[in-house]
């Protein structure tokens, strides 16, 4: 019998940001891009725009009608409103999309500690009703930071993204270049940005349509070290 | 006319340090930085733009405002670009329209000379009887009549869409505009200011008393406003959304409230020959000298009915052209400041007459002028003035049209003689020249009473109703300033070539109401959308019909409130694409890729030139060895909860209650009316946990129908579509369990440990897996699900695997063969939207004893009725080596009495074989039907049974 070591996880858009000259490292069983050519360069430009693409970290969810208190009986901490995100002591998030689910963002710059411990304590039995969601794989991630990024989003998406309009933590459900998307407005390494998450299989066509609407700021993909996600 | 450069202080928005070259025709001719294309061509000399719509008339600049065809010119590639709104730059190329020979000379003109055999209609009479002699006339007559001329090899540009958002939008960056603005703005109330000029100001900056630039400009950037210049507000639409053309881009802007302070229109003078070049609003005279340092003719008369008639004199004569007269309409007029330095400045003044007939060919010489008497009325008096330029300011109009999209009427405003606003629409508000307040100082007081409203109005706060000035239309507006001639020639509408015989000969034709004159005439049906022509046209209807102006009212302005381009609408469209996980390893394998909903799927590999070729091989690969497809485009949804397997059973026609857990089975989904609307499997993973598969297309639909039918039923279940998470791969053939056993982890793959129809889960190749044993292409195959981003990773693991066997991928091709030898239908191509079980052959999917599932009834009662159509397999000779395509026709007795749904050659039966529907009567094994092919041939086919291979499954089931 042959016996394969799966690869570790990849983003869907692997061989093109590889194209693009990403230069790799690991984050738990993820490989990212840390960066593409000139670290410095990148991390300048990504205060005005950087899209960085986070699909290979680890994320998850849990859907039904017990799942937001599973969660919660857990030590997830969950507010009662939905369409918003909270914080969680590892640098998670739980986007809470409605008061039947959740759809949880593990740290960028951290191991997944609480996500992997909620997964290991899920079984059918205890969790009747509240029901595990394969996001990571369901899901690309991206995260659109810098000033322009409002601006950028205005040409895709019908959501005012900026701060008056768009709070931290705030989440909308909406359609991005036709496509479904959740955008969650939220931090990394200082930079105030946007998540977005999509059909993983939309990835490269999604990545396209930001670089086209990018251009016109100057903005371009950005490794996870230019927001300050590997330290 | 010869043009005349201006030195500063005119010319406001033109830097003279930077010339421009640019070409008009033939003549290279130079403008300067600033300047747009209009009043580089004026300040050129160039006096003719284009020729007019029927008769080809030359046209010169008429007004500044995109509101008349004359300055429609073709700039580089775009044709009818308004030459007013082209920025000039440096090797710009731009041309007239609508000619033949030049743009002088134009050989069309002879159309003139018959202008009297060409009223309004004529061509409904005379080119479409007989029968069909349009099609013979009307590219003639397009050789004729039209505009500009799609440069088809022109350049592609970019043109694209963004949203805006904004607590108050102000349209319009006039002084009312402005003043709305800044008081909308005062509280830090977010404010779009949109003005389409390159500049805001409005006629702030050109007319006489208005102030400079400067100040303008510091109160734009003021605080949270946005200003938008350049950009042309084209509709308000429910709930204030603004959609907004600004170079390239349409923006669509969400606003809170909206202030229209859009201005007015200034009004032609309606009189003989009132369209040679050379007669112009006064507006245009003011926007000419002061904005862009042109002096637009050196002798000049200005027939006026208002003071600001007298204040473009005054600036004519300081930017040193002779004004030879001041014509007034009215007969006492008013003795405002203009007027009053006018006299004192010598300019010569004859109140109570107006300009009767204007002379000239290519451009103006000399015009008539006649005393006025009453309403349209002269005298005998007469007086002919040598002139190249008259300046016309005689009414305006205010700017509705936005307002119009959202409903709001325009009544006639007698005391203004104009027309103005109807009830304004829920959240808009209506200030300056737009509502009535023409004045500088008036426009500006409403403005800021106007926007004051609306800063309450998005605070929250109850609005008062805002303290506004008085409306002062009648000191601007002639009550009647349109002056038939016994010979004609008076236009009503410049873009259509209507005057005012035109009009009445409509009415007298029984076309009383205004849209029915609108739509016999054409008036206002051309670029100006009636900006020119409807107010005189409600004038003369009402003196012709003998109703009030208050009972003719106005016709309908409807979107786009200006000309736009198609590339605005079309621009920066999305189209998704979705990939699967081993999209990169089907390109590097020479996949052929076709779209299959949004995906894009291999339809077979390599084979460039031999697609047939490749698909055999694929096929056989399957059919003698093992072979792996990428099913991952396949919808998934995972239903999970204690009503699962209840509410399987009133989605799907099969019976699902008593599905043991590790066994699949097939679904199939009807609509109420019994209609087939999709299929796959539904595979039990637990006692309250379904895996169902869904087709690549429907699996959308299908979520979206049971979420809808779950809101309605409130069962205790969860459903959540995963296609996307899940990769999936179906390795089939004969040798697919020996290729599978090297990978899979401990799982029984015996037929005793899994047979046909289970599902199991397990790890292949270390990866997690489900793995369900289904027979789609009708050998023993398995359906390895894993998660997306492993997909990769399994299919490499699978194709080492199977390298000792010689496995090969297969496309959607080969799969359509292999499933159609086995006699399986493929949802959406073997049926329609009227295909029901009972025809497809299916009855044996249907649960009978259930109480209910989606379509029950109807198809019970299309079963007691009887079936009119059967879908069968069928044959054709052995030999017969033409294949019948879908929708070819099957022929019973000279008549059509079915199609092809499917057929193609199968090298395993060495027959072409297919299915089709065929007369119910008709459907039984061996009876004989024609297909009519290509070309009209027709082959026999017969009926046989389905399966056409493997019928007692014993290659699936193995």
């Amino acid at each position: 019998m042959i016996k394969l070591v799966p690869l570790p996880r990849r983003s869907p858009l692997h061989r093109r940001l590889d194209g693009l000259g990403a230069e790799w490292s690991f984050q738990g069983d993820a490989e990212v891009a840390r960066h593409f050519g000139d670290p410095e360069g990148e991390r300048t430009a990504a205060g005005r725009l950087a899209l960085v693409d986070l699909s290979a970290l680890p994320r998850g969810g849990y859907k039904g009608p017990a799942a937001i208190g599973w969660l919660a009986g857990l030590g997830a901490l969950i507010g009662p409103e939905h369409n918003r995100a909270y914080p969680q002591a590892d640098g998670s998030l739980i986007a809470k999309l409605a008061p039947t689910e959740a759809f949880i963002l593990g740290p960028a710059d951290g191991p997944a500690d609480l996500l992997a411990a909620w997964e290991g304590a899920w079984n059918a039995e205890a969790a009747d009703g509240a029901w595990p969601m394969p996001r990571r794989d369901s899901h690309c991630w991206f995260f659109l930071a810098g000033e322009a990024a409002p601006a950028m989003f205005a040409k895709l998406c019908a959501v005012d993204l900026r701060e008056r309009a768009f709070p931290l933590h705030a989440v909308a459900q909406t359609s991005v270049a036709r496509t479904n998307a959740i955008l969650v407005s939220g931090e990394i390494g200082g930079h105030r940005g946007a998540h977005l998450l999509a059909d993983s299989a939309s990835a490269d066509y999604l990545f396209g349509v930001f670089l086209d609407a990018m251009d016109e700021f100057d903005g371009r993909p950005a490794g996870l070290a230019a927001i300050g996600a590997l330290g | 006319m010869s043009g005349t450069r201006l030195a500063a202080p005119f010319g406001s928005l033109i830097d003279r340090t930077r010339p421009l070259h640019f070409r008009f025709g033939a003549r290279t001719l130079s403008g300067f930085a600033g300047d747009s294309a209009a009043s580089a061509l004026v300040g050129a000399g160039i006096s003719v733009l284009s020729r007019s719509f029927k008769y080809h008339r030359p046209r010169g600049l008429f007004s500044m405002t995109a509101a008349d065809a004359n300055s429609l010119i073709a700039a580089g590639a775009e044709p009818n670009a308004f030459a007013e709104h082209v920025p000039l730059t440096e090797g710009a190329s731009f041309r007239g329209q609508n000619y033949a020979g030049s743009l002088e000379r134009d050989r069309f003109a002879l159309m003139g000379l018959f202008g009297r055999f060409l009223p309004p209609g004529f061509y409904y009479r005379a080119f479409y009887r007989p029968a069909g002699a349009w099609k013979f006339w009307e590219p003639k007559i397009r050789a004729f009549a039209g505009l500009g001329t799609v440069d088809t090899n022109g350049p592609h540009g970019y043109f694209d869409k963004a949203y805006g958002w904004c607590e108050v939008a102000v349209v319009g960056a006039g002084p009312a505009g402005l003043a709305a603005a800044l008081a909308a703005a005062e509280d830090g109330a977010e404010v779009i200011l949109i003005d389409r000029n390159p500049v805001i100001g409005g006629s702030m900056r050109q007319r006489r008393g208005g102030v400079g630039a400067e100040p303008l400009e510091r109160n734009g950037k003021a605080g949270t406003i946005h200003v938008m210049t350049g950009a042309h507000c084209l509709g308000l639409y429910d709930d204030n959304w603004l959609a907004v053309g600004q170079g390239k881009r349409l923006h669509k802007i969400r606003a809170g409230r909206v202030v229209v302070a859009t201005g007015a229109e200034e009004q032609p003078l309606v009189f003989r020959n009132n369209d040679r070049p050379g007669i112009m609003t006064a507006d245009t005279v003011s926007r000419l000298i002061r904005l862009y340092g042109v002096l637009p003719g050196r002798r000049a008369v200005v027939v006026t009915a208002n003071d600001q008639g007298y204040g473009v004199a005054l600036d004519l004569v300081e930017a040193g052209a002779v004004v030879a007269a001041i014509a007034d309409l009215r007969l006492a007029p008013d003795d405002g400041p203009f007027r009053r330095e006018a006299r004192a400045a010598g300019i010569e003044l004859l109140d109570g007459w107006t300009a009767y007939e204007g002379h000239g060919r290519a451009r103006l010489g000399v015009v008539t002028l006649a005393g006025v008497t009453g309403r349209g009325r002269v005298d005998d008096s007469r007086r002919r003035v040598d002139c190249d330029l008259l300046a016309v300011s005689v009414a305006q109009v205010p700017r509705l049209h936005l307002l119009c999209h959202r409903g709001m009427r325009p009544v006639h405003d007698g005391s203004g003689h104009s027309f103005a606003s109807g009830e304004l629409p829920e959240g808009v508000g209506l200030a300056g020249a737009a509502a009535g307040r023409y004045s500088l100082d008036a426009a500006t007081r409403d403005g800021l009473a106007v926007g004051a409203a609306a800063r309450q109005a998005v605070a929250g706060g109850a609005a008062p109703e805002p303290e506004r000035p008085a409306p002062d239309g009648a000191l601007f507006n002639h009550p009647w300033p349109i002056f038939p001639h016994p010979r004609g020639k008076e236009f009503v509408d410049l873009d259509e070539d209507l005057t005012i015989a035109d009009i009445r000969n409509t009415i007298a034709e029984g076309w009383r109401h205004a849209e029915l004159v609108k739509r016999f005439s054409t008036v206002g049906m051309g670029p100006s959308q009636g900006r020119h022509s409807a107010l005189a046209t409600q004038r003369l209807i009402a003196e012709a019909t003998g109703q009030t102006l208050d009972a003719v009212g106005a016709t309908t302005w409807r979107p786009p409130a200006l000309p736009e381009k198609f590339g605005l609408l079309a621009g920066r469209g999305f189209e998704p694409v979705r990939r699967t996980a081993m999209h990169d390893r089907h390109v590097e394998a020479g996949a052929v890729l076709m779209p299959a909903g949004l995906w894009l799927r291999p339809a077979h590999y390599g084979g460039s030139g031999d697609a047939a070729g490749a698909i055999a091989r694929e096929a056989a690969n399957v059919r003698g060895n093992v072979g792996l497809i990428d099913v991952s485009t396949l919808g998934k949804l995972e239903i999970r909860g204690a009503d699962a397997a209840a509410f399987l059973e009133r989605v799907y026609t099969f019976a699902y209650a008593k599905q043991p857990v590790g066994k699949s089975r097939y679904v199939l989904m009807t609509d109420r009316l019994g209609i087939i609307v999709d299929d796959g499997v539904a595979c039990r993973m637990a006692d309250n946990h379904f895996y169902v598969t869904a087709t690549t297309g429907g699996v959308d639909g299908v979520y979206r129908e049971m979420l809808r039918l779950n809101a309605e039923w409130r069962m205790r279940v969860d459903i959540a579509n995963v296609t996307a998470a899940w990769a999936a791969i179906n390795l089939a053939g004969p040798n697919s369990r020996r290729v599978l056993e090297r990978v899979a982890d401990g799982l029984d793959l015996s037929p005793a440990g899994f047979p046909y129809l289970a599902v199991r889960e397990g790890h292949v190749a270390g990866i997690p897996c489900r793995l369900l044993r289904v027979g789609f292409v009708g050998e023993l195959g398995y359906e390895i699900h894993c998660p997306s981003g492993l997909g990769e990773t399994l299919w490499d693991a699978l194709v080492e695997a199977g390298r000792e066997e010689g496995i090969a991928p297969f496309g959607v091709e080969a799969q359509r063969l292999l499933r159609l030898e086995k006699g399986h239908i493929i949802v959406g191509q073997d049926t329609d939207g009227t295909t029901n079980p009972l025809e497809a052959d299916m009855a044996w999917a249907i649960a009978r004893k259930k109480d209910f599932f989606v379509g029950k009834h109807a198809i019970g009662l299309r079963s007691r009725a009887g079936l009119t159509r059967k879908l069968v397999g069928f044959r054709l000779p052995a030999g017969e080596s033409r294949v019948p395509k879908e929708c070819h026709l099957v022929i019973r007795d000279g008549q059509v009495a079915g199609r092809v749904t499917s057929a193609a050659r199968s090298a395993s039966l060495g027959h072409v074989i297919g299915l089709a529907y065929v007369p119910a009567e008709h459907a039984a094994p061996g009876v004989p039907f024609d297909i009519r092919v290509d070309q009209g041939a027709m082959l026999r086919a017969e009926v046989v049974p389905l399966p056409f291979y493997d019928p007692d499954n014993e290659r699936q089931d193995s």
